[in-house]
């Protein structure tokens, strides 16, 4: 043991245990994050229990069992003087009936234990109001009622299939080729604000206009009265009639219903399929009921082109910025305080990024384009608010010492060799570091860039004051010029994860998406680093054998 | 002192070359360096020759390679260098304010110690220096990087793989490559600061053959560590020591008949 202390492994021992605590570290929360997201896209079991109340009154209960947690009870009797009960949520759906969709039930109070449902239960999800669960009674489609229990499920299905593609023949025109004419109206609007305010609205300017007007209106009105028809198609979809916990029946329009299955029927490879399905519309939908509901699809393209933005925006300013410190710079107090400053910006609150942002950028430089450019419109503002410009521009320079130190330090390993090999061709010096020295800096610069990437990503609070908000109406990218809509309002990944977890009513419904957007925040993150890692490595094993 | 010991180089006439007889390509006038306060040049003199291989000889820490570095303004870079004196190629003072100092690079090449290829393909190496100078036409380009890399001894090595990077290839081709990439640009004069320290002897044999032919179009100057290879590829020879040229003259009587004793001490191995 004495040789043991006095060859030094304790050290090596001790240093590695340090390391085996951080990789545990990381891969429990990983997997806690990715078990506790994941499992919300499983179809969960459908339960019947029993309740009996202090009033003698009884009541059946049918639901998810979403979590069961042992609460300390008093009991005199027990060797403690207090016992452990069971207790469990469950997820009753129903909430138009109900009131609340997710409910605690103390074993205590339970008449048996809690026993799985005998088959054919329905689960339904809603656009409104939630899941609903229940046995299918009766579907009633174009004035007539099919009881066969078989034949219903398989009209059922047959019409909401109906109508979900009316749906999103609904939602497209009425999102995109509404949205994209009313966009253009607006720009009309604009137009018209803009020549009043110059004086050229002469009587051409005018009849310009409403001609155009007249043309957007026409297919407006085209657009919507096929939207119209839809709707109706859409109502005579029928309607489903549904047995509930209680005795009590619930008829669901079919034009009401996103999906419904029968989760105690499934395989294990239906639970599956049902399991991935449930991802992929996570992914593409977009938020319902709050954000407690549906995808986050929206806020998946928000925190993508911000950060797409904040790299075009930071990588050259950075670059830039670094080349001047430390190939023209004469070393000195100044350069010394110019480093510092920008190494002590990296340890500046986030938050005070956001308020920088909110003031210097959206009031004052908004402001003043505003002013200058879109003075028609005021008084709503065009660039005079949060927006997707000024929250990538707020991170970029929130992420700009990374990029910075990173491309100093890249530059001082391109070896005195090749620049002096540069120069002595001919080449000025401008010319030796965009040639030579730059393109060897790549790997650096693209270091910084991903650390950049990582730190923009997972920032909030900033963001609150600059451009992210709760439900924004439209995209930041669409199909509409010019594509990039620079002054919209927009969603992102984690300011999702706040609001659902925090700001949200229905919190036992949130609580799963909480984690499974934080899980797919993480793999965003990992996807975005680790497209700019391949790209990083390409660019060392082209100047790999530099350094012999 | 250096100026008596040319005018004895010049009565001295062995192999039948004579600084006399030469074309002057560069010419040295009292030329003093200074890092900082530190003198490491001291008034040096010398005329170079035109068409003829000059080498500097001298023990570590003499200035050889800091003379050389003069020659095409290298050790502009370095912020304490001052200097002080005249140098001129064929009759144009390299040191003029208006002077540009791309351009007398373009007439002054050179080759380092250590072979330092840039990242990119051969072919690019080779043309870099003609880009440089805004030639981009494919038919001039492929030209002249063919005549260069033949000028040293290259091209049948590398013909069929111009478009792989140049990192890939031994460190003797390296240097030939940097040389090719020197003389693509076709300047009068050629610098080689030890160019073959860091090679081994056949890639050595290779660089000394290539010198010999380079002379015929290129007056070249070259440091070496290595007396022999002095000896072998120069015409003339310059021995410094501390700063100081010590002596200067054709290399047969540098190394037969030395009139300094410190050059004699040193050739024959008695320091440095």
């Amino acid at each position: 043991m004495k040789e043991w202390f006095k060859k030094g492994e304790h050290w090596i021992w001790f240093s590695a245990s340090t390391v085996s605590i951080s990789v545990v570290l990381v891969f429990g929360l990983l997997g806690m994050i990715a078990w506790k997201g994941l499992i919300h896209f499983w179809p969960h079991a459908v339960y019947h229990i029993e309740v009996q109340h202090q009033s003698g009154q009884q009541e059946v209960i049918v639901g998810e069992l979403h979590d069961t947690k042992m609460k300390q009870v008093e009991d005199n009797t027990a060797p403690h003087g207090s016992r452990e009960v069971p207790q469990y949520l469950f997820k009753i759906g129903n909430r138009d009936v109900y009131g609340i969709d997710f409910r605690w039930v103390s074993s205590e109070d339970m008449v048996g234990g809690v026993e799985r449902l005998e088959k054919d239960v329905v689960v339904i999800e809603r656009y409104e109001y939630g899941n609903v669960y229940g046995h299918i009674e009766s579907v009633k489609l174009n004035g007539q009622v099919e009881y066969n229990p078989h034949k219903a499920l398989e009209m059922l299905a047959e019409q909401v299939e109906k109508g979900s593609a009316l749906h999103s023949e609904i939602h497209h025109l009425e999102k995109i080729e509404i949205g994209a004419i009313n966009y253009k109206i607006e720009g009309l609007r604009l137009e018209e604000k803009r020549l009043r305010a110059n004086n050229d609205f002469d009587a051409k300017a005018e009849a310009r206009l409403a001609a155009e007007r007249a043309e957007l209106q026409k297919e407006f009105d085209t657009l919507h009265q096929a939207v119209q028809v839809l709707y109706q198609q859409a109502e005579s979809t029928g309607e489903v009639t549904l047995r509930i916990a209680g005795e009590r029946t619930l008829n669901v329009p079919v034009n009401k219903i996103v999906s419904f299955w029968q989760p105690n029927n499934m395989t294990t490879a239906e639970s599956i399929g049902f399991f991935f399905s449930n991802i992929g519309k996570f992914m593409w939908d977009e938020p319902r009921e709050a954000n407690t509901e549906g995808g986050v699809f929206p806020a998946i393209i928000g925190t993508v082109t911000m950060v797409m933005l904040m790299a075009i925006f930071v990588t050259p300013m950075g670059v830039i910025a670094a080349i001047y410190m430390s190939e023209y710079a004469k070393e000195g107090v100044l350069l010394r305080m110019v480093r510092i400053s920008i190494n002590n910006l990296a340890g500046v609150p986030s938050i005070v990024f956001g308020i920088f942002g909110l003031g210097f950028f959206v009031y004052i430089l908004g402001s003043s384009i505003d002013e200058l450019f879109y003075s028609y419109a005021l008084p709503s503002p065009t660039f005079g608010t949060p927006g997707l410009l000024w929250a990538s521009l707020t991170m970029a320079l929130l992420t700009l010492p990374v990029v910075i130190v990173s491309t100093q330090e890249g530059l001082s390993r391109v070896p005195r060799a090749l620049r002096e090999g540069g120069l002595a061709l001919g080449a000025t010096k401008s010319e030796t570091i965009m040639r030579i020295v730059l393109p060897m800096t790549m790997p650096a610069i693209m270091t910084g860039l991903i650390l950049a990437i990582a730190r923009a990503a997972g920032e909030v609070a900033p963001l609150m004051l600059v451009g992210v908000v709760k439900l924004a109406p439209e995209l930041p990218l669409d199909m509409v010029a010019p594509f990039v809509h620079l002054d919209r309002k927009f969603m992102h990944l984690g300011f999702h994860i706040y609001d659902v977890g925090f700001q949200s009513p229905n919190v036992e419904a949130s609580q799963p998406l909480v984690y499974a957007t934080s899980l797919l925040l993480v793999l965003i993150i990992l996807g975005l680093n680790l497209g700019a890692i391949t790209i990083r490595n390409r660019l060392r094993e082209k100047y790999k054998s530099l350094d012999h | 002192m250096s100026e008596q010991n040319i005018s004895v180089a010049l009565d001295r006439d062995i192999r039948g070359l004579s600084l006399a007889d030469e074309k002057v390509a560069i010419e040295v006038k009292d030329w003093n360096l200074y890092y900082g306060s530190k003198q490491a040049l001291k008034s040096i003199n010398m005329v170079v020759p035109e068409n003829r291989v000059t080498a500097f000889i001298g023990p570590s820490g003499c200035g050889k390679s800091t003379l050389l570095r003069c020659f095409n303004r290298m050790n502009d870079l370095i912020d304490i260098v001052n200097v002080k004196g005249c140098m001129t190629l064929h009759g144009d003072d390299m040191y003029a304010k208006e002077m540009n100092v791309a351009s007398l690079r373009r007439r002054v090449g050179m080759v380092f110690q250590k072979p330092n290829p840039f990242p990119k393909s051969i072919y690019e190496n080779v043309a870099y220096g003609l880009r440089l100078q805004g030639i981009n036409d494919k038919t001039t380009l492929d030209e002249t990087v063919e005549w260069a890399l033949k000028g040293a001894g290259l091209w049948d090595e590398v013909k069929d793989r111009l478009n792989e990077n140049a990192l890939g290839m031994s460190g003797g081709q390296q240097q030939r490559l940097c040389i090719a990439r020197a003389i693509a640009i076709k300047p009068e004069v050629l610098l080689l600061d030890e160019p073959t320290s860091a090679l081994d002897p056949i890639s050595t044999l290779a660089i000394e053959e290539l010198i010999f032919e380079l002379k015929k179009e290129f007056t070249i100057l070259i440091v070496t560590h290595n007396m022999q290879q002095a000896a072998r590829v120069s015409d003339y020879t310059a021995f410094m020591y501390m700063g100081e040229l010590i002596e200067y003259t054709d290399t047969d009587t540098l190394f037969t008949n030395p009139q300094m004793k410190r050059t004699e001490d040193y050739i024959t191995g008695r320091y440095g």
